[in-house]
């Protein structure tokens, strides 16, 4: 039998209850990640892209109102039947996340040296200083960076927005994830940027075996970096497919009309779908899927 | 290093302008008041001849300028002039009651903020719950009453119903120190009289106690606001990611950002000890700077005001650029700043 | 302020704060009338009944000349009140026109006025209240006037901090743009803009300055006898304790009421208005 999938969602549902009444945000999501396969998640914000990033992570269990239904299984074990505790386990060392704006996300008052320390004991509690440089050079030279030293005696604000993407790049991977979330990576950078980190990023992955899951609003970007894509619109996955075959014939509305979108988007703006259109609630569409 | 230097040399260049701007505003309001600051320090039934003698002292028939001249020349020479209600220098009477004022504002800041800051970060962490509430509900009391009140209502309760501290005074009346740096807990432990040490701390603990409840009601709120802030910002959500323990992320990636904002303000609050200490040694007649100067208020003792009030703001200044450097040890882009202009 | 009233009556915090500040303001305005010996706030003395625990006839005690406790402090946050007022209204409109001149103009402007807000903040507080009270009479007006003297500064540097975040937004340019004047663009445009700020501001500082005021009287350096005062209740009666607690923990009290009213209602305004401080 073949392994379970990284990660494994069907019919998630969710919706956020609070005093004016419920919003249902997702409406029955089925989403599978392999063992090694990258998969794209297409779709404007606002879509519900985000917070699946989240439930995966387990931080939207514990908002007030969030309304989970549906399973949610990494590598075979059930989400919904895990403690707090238990999903935080899993955080930081079987699963990571990378952000929007990498100088935003790195705390601004410690060192990168030790806010890597720190990811490393997450893996490794008993972890000394020295181990911990040691490893952190190590993975920071995987992501091209040459002079590590006065990285990981740097704070984020002395370094540029690309060198902090790259670091962040390499903390989430440094503790050698199963799955890794990335959450419209790179879009606060400038296009060049965007592009060279996100090669790296593409490579260190193929090379460690992880599986990813990359967010985006810009299909232009997932193109160049994933596998399978995944279209999703308010809540609904429209269209599915290798990206190959998506691009080459894109089927549903809305892919269509994003697609058209894609050279307005390549300056890393936000996808401006001028209308709105029923036939984009048509039912979703799958491609055959690529032989494995 | 060299950045922290620099910024501190350039924080004693503008406290020194500020001082200077003190000098200029209580050298003006002394010498604005109505009538002759001679006559009216004298009183009614001195002679002309005495009241003239005051005035050459005083310099009081130069031009306004030349009587400023004197003041700046005088106080940098660490002379603040002779109080007429001592008869001593005015720089002798401060050395004598400023330090009794200094040991409890210190104790108090430190209850300030080893209590308020801690009360903060738990009201932050726990946002909206019952103990973001009811730590809201007691710092808002705390700050809704002033010193004294707080000096009455605990020498009530901890002094007088259970007598678990001593109601007045600095140290027990059958241990005598011989005074040295004039603080009391210096002093016994120079002294070498650990008994006199403790005897002193003892002394100590409820009046600043009192003064402190509104610093740490104003810490409290200051750190939770600004905590609940970062609580916003992505790289919260980041360490979180990562799976770190709630309390982990509160004491270590939430607390020390939010302290950038909040230790500025702390400082000032620091000096509202300062004030308040005149309400809380009157309760506890502690021997502090209040009874002396209240006293010199009540004299219209010119020097002597000018003399406190000019110590006073330098002591509070000097307590600013210490915060100063706090902020700039905690924060990297101040050390930094070369590298970041 | 439709809105403002809406938030008030709807968090159970501010209610409370409406509550005791209306009790205050009342027994205030209507002391005249509901204090059970309205004489007593003058110098009255009746010996027969001095220093006198709470009873059905005194509910807070008498002091040590024989006055109703409860009349003098109703008559106590009437004075309180009038300072309060008094203070605002003049240090609020001083401190915002120094904050907008400082922070739209810049410059020498910028650095004197801000230079003169930070000699005033580097005094703390009440001493420099106690250094001006000294030096004049001990009187209300004096005392209004030391207060003041201490107060403006901190909307000098409220404003202020607000005006240089507002001067380089939208609206601020675009009038610039259309040729409006200087003083148009600081008291039209961005004054507006701070209002909540402000108005928060004073509503905790409503209370803050009745909390001074009593701080200074408690000193002897405040409104004077016979006119009764709840800083030289408490002053008064602390040669009693512990045995007539109730000359100084009553007064002390009814400086709390007051004061944690008007900072609960300012608290919950703050947390609506400004939810980003």
């Amino acid at each position: 039998m073949r392994d379970a999938p990284t990660l494994s969602i069907s019919d998630l549902t969710l919706s956020f209850r609070n005093w004016s009444g419920v919003s249902q945000v997702l409406h029955g999501i089925d989403l599978d990640i392999h063992k090694g396969e990258r998969v794209g998640l297409v779709g404007e914000s606002g879509s519900g892209k985000s917070v699946i990033a989240r439930i995966i992570l387990g931080t939207l269990h514990d908002v007030k109102g969030a309304q989970i239904g549906g399973d949610v299984r990494l590598g075979g074990r059930d989400m919904a039947g895990m403690s707090k505790s238990e999903r935080g386990e899993l955080r930081g060392t079987e699963l990571s996340m990378i952000f929007q704006d990498p100088t935003t996300a790195l705390n601004p008052v410690y060192t990168i040296g030790m806010q890597f320390l720190e990811v490393l004991r997450r893996g490794d509690s008993g972890m000394s200083a020295e181990d911990g440089k040691v490893r952190s050079a190590e993975i920071l030279g995987e992501v091209s960076i040459t002079d590590v030293d006065r990285v990981l005696e740097s704070y984020p604000f002395q370094l540029s927005g690309g060198m902090n993407q790259r670091v962040m790049i390499a903390m989430a991977l440094v503790n050698e994830p199963q799955l890794l979330l990335a959450d419209e990576p790179g879009t606060a950078l400038d296009v060049t940027v965007q592009a060279q980190t996100l090669e790296l990023m593409r490579n260190l992955v193929e090379q460690h075996g992880t599986s990813v899951l990359f967010i985006s609003h810009n299909l232009g970007v997932v193109r160049e970096f994933a596998d399978r894509i995944y279209v999703i619109y308010k809540g609904r996955i429209v269209e599915r497919g290798p990206t190959a075959s998506i691009f080459a014939d894109p089927r549903h509305p809305y892919t269509k009309a994003l697609m058209a979108a894609i050279p307005r988007l390549t300056g890393g703006g936000v996808p401006d779908i001028a209308e709105e259109s029923e036939s984009f609630f048509d039912p979703m569409i799958t491609h055959g899927e690529a032989p494995e | 290093m060299k950045s922290i230097v620099s910024a501190v040399a350039k924080r004693l260049a503008t406290t020194a302008i500020v001082l200077f701007g003190v000098s200029i505003l209580i050298f003006l309001i002394a010498r604005i008041i109505p009538g002759d600051p001679a006559r009216i320090a004298l009183g009614p039934r001195a002679t002309v001849e005495q009241v003239e003698r005051m005035r050459e002292t005083l310099h009081l028939n130069d031009s306004i300028f030349v009587q400023y001249g004197y003041f700046v020349g005088d106080f940098l020479r660490g002379d603040l002039g002779i109080s007429l209600y001592t008869n001593r220098p005015v720089m002798t009477d401060i050395a004598q009651f400023l330090p009794a004022t200094l040991e409890l504002v210190l104790l108090a800041g430190f209850f300030m903020v080893s209590i308020g800051l801690p009360l903060g970060a738990i009201a932050a962490r726990y946002r909206g719950g019952w103990a973001d509430h009811t730590i809201r509900i007691i710092t808002l009391l705390t700050v809704s009453a002033p010193a004294f009140v707080w000096a009455v209502i605990l020498v009530l309760l901890f002094s007088y119903y259970t007598p678990l501290f001593p109601i007045a005074g600095r140290i027990h009346e059958t241990i005598s120190i011989a005074p040295v740096t004039r603080f009391m807990l210096i002093d016994t432990l120079i002294a070498g009289r650990l008994d006199g040490f403790l005897s002193a701390l003892h002394h100590l603990i409820l009046p600043a106690f009192a003064l402190s409840l509104s610093g740490i009601g104003q810490a409290a709120r200051l750190t939770r606001s600004n905590m609940v802030e970062v609580y916003t910002q992505p790289y919260i959500e980041m360490a979180q990611s990562y799976g770190f323990s709630e309390r982990r992320i509160a004491s270590k990636f939430a607390f020390k950002p939010s302290l950038i904002p909040s230790l500025t303000i702390i400082g000032l609050d620091f000096a509202a000890l300062l004030g308040n200490a005149f309400l809380v040694e009157n309760i506890f007649a502690w021997p502090g700077i209040s009874r002396y100067g209240v006293g010199v208020i009540l004299q219209k003792d010119l020097n002597a005001i000018v003399g406190t009030v000019m110590i006073i703001s330098a002591t509070f200044l000097i307590a600013n650029i210490v915060v100063d450097l706090l902020v700039a040890v905690i924060n990297p882009r101040i050390r930094y700043a070369e590298q970041s202009d | 302020m439709k809105r403002a009233a809406t938030i008030l009556l709807g968090n159970p915090l501010s209610c409370l704060g409406l509550i005791l500040v209306g009790f205050v303001v009342l027994t205030a305005l209507l002391a005249d009338f509901i204090a059970p010996y309205p004489e007593h706030a003058g110098a009255v003395v009746d010996f027969l009944n001095a220093n006198k625990p709470p009873s059905s006839d005194y509910w807070l005690g008498t002091d040590v000349v024989g006055r109703d406790q409860l009349s003098r402090i109703f008559f106590a946050y009437r004075i309180s009140l009038i300072l309060g007022v008094v203070v605002l209204t003049i240090s609020v409109p001083i401190g915002v026109t120094v904050g907008l001149l400082a922070g739209y103009l810049s410059g020498w402007t910028e650095y004197l006025l801000m230079r003169i807000t930070d000699v005033f903040l580097s005094i703390p507080p009440l001493v420099l209240a106690l250094a001006i009270m000294g030096l004049l009479e001990p009187t209300l007006i004096n005392g209004m006037i030391a207060v003041t003297a201490m107060w403006w500064p901190w909307y000098a540097r409220l404003v202020y901090n607000i005006t240089r975040a507002e001067k380089v937004e939208g609206y601020v340019l675009a009038a610039e743009v259309i040729g409006a004047g200087k003083v148009h663009i600081m008291f039209r445009e961005i004054l507006p803009n701070s209002l909540p700020a402000i108005i928060t501001k004073m509503t905790l500082d409503f209370g803050f300055v009745i909390l001074i005021a009593s701080s200074l009287s408690f000193l002897g350096l405040g409104v004077q006898a016979p006119t009764p005062d709840l800083g030289s209740m408490v002053s008064d009666g602390t040669r009693y304790l512990p045995d007539s607690w109730w000359l100084t923990v009553f007064p002390g009290l009814a400086i709390l009421i007051a004061v944690f009213g008007f900072n609960l209602i300012g608290d919950v305004l703050r947390e609506v208005l400004e939810p980003d401080l």
